[in-house]
């Protein structure tokens, strides 16, 4: 650890990132709920800093915060008075990691899976503010992510992006800088090709996908041309109000962006081509495995694609997905990221990042834009997230070590200028957790005797899913 | 539970010929053996099928075809220790899973047979230097014997490395959750218990039968489950129980120890650990079957699963890692142990989780897990270490012959990488 001069002493708090559990970090017992403090002023020092932006990396640089805003980065930045220093000396720190693919916060199922256009759904009103991947993903650097509905149908619910306030209410999450979002879907699940359903629906075929897209979008032009005629009075009657073509009237006038599931290059291409007839653009094909096959068609289009680093071979439509597709789309000019889709790779997602550099060679400070700025640009919120640039929310991660290595581990993670994640002050609460659980457990065994209380048993989060229940867990086991 | 690993594994005559007597010197590389320390600007002497030297300044056969590999590393192949590579195709689509028989008891189903030697993702696995697999067959609740296969060959045969690597059994789960309720789960517990118990009641008075048969007793019909669990029986062949949760593995463990039964190994997941020391004592080998999971419970430290391979380190616990049983993605075996390593395996023993170690526990290690003189020549040739995703495994030796490393993915790359750019392409609106 850096020793610190005595003027620094003087003026502000030190943060000794490898031996403080107590300074900055408080009472370990503090409630989780408790909103954690924003200092008035914070200063990152000495670090390797993956800026993800026009500054590229910078070793030995400091990061001014004030307020939960960037203001300043370079090297050798005056200590202002009263200001939290954070010495990370050895370390590297990212901005916080963005998943543009996620569905770990979602009460109950994510897929409105009975109609084949369900796209007056909101994610935004399921959000589940206290499951515990939240807390388990900002511990693995994320800071942000995209919450999409399922796959179930051709057009699917609206999306909620949301940043990882752990402890905060479900409407607090919501990052507001973000444009508004709805899933599409292609392929496979809208046409129900992997289901054990009862009932089938229209459609069955990728055919049928696109007409069942193109007819919505075309009764949305209509639906937009009678309310027109209704306010110019021409037609006295209003029409009936209907919340399904009122969010694609939204995509057609570019107020509402789709993220649409997909694989191959076939169906790619067909949804840019119904954009293009309709007047606006697709912002983003998610998987999009077949990618790297229309990787210039995609970036003609103005397309971004959010795809997974090597998942493969798990349906008869990634047969052709490669684990260069991220490679190969970013050579060709698209913005990519690197998504995670489970609530498990979420936590990891600087490693996924990295294989961009193991398949096909991404330089490594553009690996990381993976899961930085590009997922940022692909939910819209690039001028709020996703790189450590002077106006910036302070979404951060600080690193043991290279953030593209296997061995680094995150120390702490910063949203909106506030420690959300402290590794020091997580191995010093679990004393805690455990005591209390200690108490719990023997006040359950006073009450009722003949309850099992083997504590291994009977909680509620399950291990392994049980035998597949191919409707309910299709998005999760078959992106 | 005292036990000899690899006293069961029929190792199978190597069908590759061995060719002559010449030999390959690769020389320039960081040489790291995992059962000693690395030896630096090392010389790898192979001949046929087998590594006969390696060192820092031993002599170079004169007919010896040199290959330079200067400033590379190697190591011995990653030993992947359960993947149902060869059994299964697109996961989806039923027609290519040759993974789960139906029924109970299928202790005669051998997983070799079905072996599918074109599959395309063994060259997948391959080019990320998992060059050998364990293969497990996994329906019903006795699923039937495993084998350790070699990712490259011309039919399941020659690529068989060792049949009857185990018996499986997959010992019932205890755990509750919003899709079974614990009524349920303690009924098809219970019912399978009975199953279990009652077949091995069963297989031992068809033992005890055909003992007496032998010695001129009444004859009797032949049953292939219960041929199949005799070897079990008799501790010939290890039974391997898979079970996950803390309270699981502590019923398979007792129910091991009623059935006296000396020769199994453990198939588990991070619970493992809150099970350490009776893991130690009991001198039970483990198999922690993936590092990269979520923790089961809400209540439990956010890297539960990560720190488990510490904590069986810690214990003194005999362990290897796997990473769940992903076919398609059995290269990324080796960062389920750097995620280990991250949080607390020492790096020296994270490596040998997936090399070394795995080759001890299945029985194998007189071939591979290591380099030394005497072991197969089944190797890779890497930019540094494996454990590391900017690691890239660049070349491998299987049995002493260099592996083509090209693959469906690289194909596709090569393809459309070079596919003329369309400049020209414009919006229809």
């Amino acid at each position: 650890m850096r020793s610190v001069r005595n003027a620094v002493w003087a003026t502000c708090t030190i943060v000794l990132l490898a031996t403080s559990a107590g300074a900055q970090t408080g009472d370990p017992s503090a409630s989780h709920n408790d909103l954690p403090d924003q200092p008035r002023v914070l200063l990152v020092t000495h670090a390797t800093l993956w800026t993800s932006g026009p500054q590229g990396v910078l070793e030995d640089a400091d990061m001014l915060v004030r307020a939960g805003r960037i203001v300043r980065i370079g090297r050798g930045l005056r200590v202002p008075d009263g200001a939290v220093v954070i010495d990370a000396t050895g370390r590297h720190v990212t901005p916080g990691m963005i998943d543009a693919h996620n569905h770990s916060m979602i009460s109950g199922g994510v897929n409105e899976g009975t109609h084949n256009t369900t796209s007056e759904v909101r994610i935004q009103d399921v959000i589940n503010p206290e499951s515990i991947n939240i807390y388990r993903q900002l511990a693995g650097g994320l800071t942000a992510v995209n919450l999409l509905h399922g796959s179930a149908n051709s057009i699917d619910g609206q999306s909620a992006v949301i940043k990882l306030r752990w402890g905060q209410p479900a409407q607090a999450l919501l990052l507001d800088g973000a444009r508004p979002g709805i899933k599409f879907a292609l392929g496979e699940n809208p046409k129900q090709s992997n289901w054990d359903v009862d009932e089938r629906r229209y459609p069955q075929t990728r055919p049928g996908v696109e007409q069942s897209i193109r007819e919505r979008f075309q009764a949305a032009v209509d639906y937009r041309r009678a309310w027109k005629e209704h306010q110019g009075g021409a037609d006295r009657v209003p029409p009936r109000r209907d919340l399904q073509l009122e969010a694609l009237v939204e995509i057609l006038e570019g107020r509402r962006d789709i993220h649409s599931h997909s694989y191959r290059a076939d169906e790619i291409l067909m949804l840019m081509e119904i954009a293009e007839d309709f007047g606006f653009r697709v912002k983003c094909f998610q998987h999009v495995l077949e990618g790297y096959k229309v990787a210039d068609e995609l970036a003609a289009h103005g397309a971004t694609a959010s795809t997974f680093s090597d998942w493969w071979a798990y349906k008869f439509e990634v047969i052709d997905a490669i684990p260069y597709n991220g490679a190969i789309m970013w050579d060709r000019g698209v913005v990519v990221s690197f998504n995670s889709d489970s609530s498990e790779l979420a936590r990891r997602l600087n490693l996924e990042a990295a294989k961009a550099v193991r398949y096909g060679g991404v330089p490594e400070d553009e690996a990381l834009k993976f899961v930085t700025i590009n997922p940022a640009i692909q939910i819209g919120a690039q001028d709020r997230v996703g790189s450590l640039e002077a106006g910036k929310d302070a979404d951060f991660a600080v690193w043991s070590g290279h953030p593209l290595s296997n061995y680094s581990i995150v120390e702490q993670t910063w949203v909106d200028g506030r420690k959300y994640f402290d590794r020091e002050k997580d191995l010093a609460y679990r004393e805690v957790v455990a005591a209390e659980r200690a108490e719990l457990l023997e006040k359950s065994r006073g009450a009722s005797e003949e309850e099992d209380d083997d504590d291994e048993n009977g909680d509620d989060e399950v291990a392994e899913e049980p035998e597949a229940d191919p409707t309910a867990g299709n998005a999760r086991r078959h992106p | 539970m005292k036990r000899s690993l690899g006293a069961t594994a029929l190792l199978l005559p190597l069908l590759a010929s061995v060719a002559g007597a010449d030999s390959i010197a690769l020389v320039g590389a960081t040489l790291h053996p995992i059962s000693s320390e690395p030896i630096e600007n090392g010389i790898l002497i192979l001949e046929g099928d087998r590594i006969v030297a390696l060192g820092k300044d031993i002599d170079i056969p004169p007919n010896a075809t040199v290959v330079d590999v200067a400033g590379k590393h190697i190591y011995p192949s990653l030993v992947h220790p359960g993947a149902p590579l060869g059994l299964t195709e697109i996961s989806s689509v039923r027609g290519t899973r040759d993974t789960h028989e139906i029924g109970d008891i299928n202790a005669n189903i051998r997983a070799e047979v079905a072996f599918n030697a074109d599959s395309m993702l063994l060259p997948v696995a391959l080019s990320g230097g998992v060059l050998i697999s364990h293969v497990v067959p996994q329906g019903g609740v006795l699923t039937g014997t495993s084998a350790i296969m070699r990712l490259d060959g011309w039919n399941w045969r020659d690529m068989t490395v060792a049949s009857s690597v185990g018996m499986h059994l997959r010992y019932p789960s205890f755990r509750s959750s919003r899709r079974r309720s614990q009524e349920q789960v303690d009924k098809e517990k219970k019912r399978a218990l009975e199953v279990i118990n009652k077949t091995f009641d069963d297989a031992r008075a068809y033992a005890k039968a055909k003992e007496a048969a032998g010695k001129g007793g009444a004859t009797f019909d032949t049953d292939s489950n219960f041929e199949a669990l005799i070897p079990v029986l008799d501790g010939r062949l290890a039974l391997h129980i898979h079970a996950r949760e803390k309270a699981q593995i502590e019923s398979a463990l007792d129910w091991a120890a009623e059935q006296e039964l000396d020769n199994i190994v453990l198939v588990t997941g991070p619970d493992a650990q809150y099970v350490a020391t009776r893991l130690a004592e009991e001198e039970v080998p483990v198999i922690l079957d993936g590092v990269l999971e979520v923790p089961s419970r809400d209540w439990e430290p956010y890297d539960a699963a990560y720190t488990a391979a510490a904590r069986l380190h810690e214990a003194g616990v005999k362990f290897c890692i796997g990473d769940g049983g992903d076919a398609s993605n059995a290269r990324n075996l080796p960062f389920h142990a750097s995620m280990a390593a991250a949080f607390g395996l020492p790096k020296d023993e994270a490596i040998k989780s997936v090399t070394l170690y795995a080759a001890e526990i299945l029985g194998v290690a007189d071939d591979y897990g290591s380099l030394e003189a005497g072991k197969e020549a089944t190797f890779i040739v890497t930019s540094g270490d494996p454990l590391e995703i900017l690691s890239r495994v660049e070349r491998a030796w299987m049995a002493g012959r260099e592996l083509d490393l090209n693959d469906r993915q690289k194909e596709l790359f090569e393809k459309y990488n070079s596919r003329p750019r369309e400049p020209e392409i414009t919006p229809r609106g």
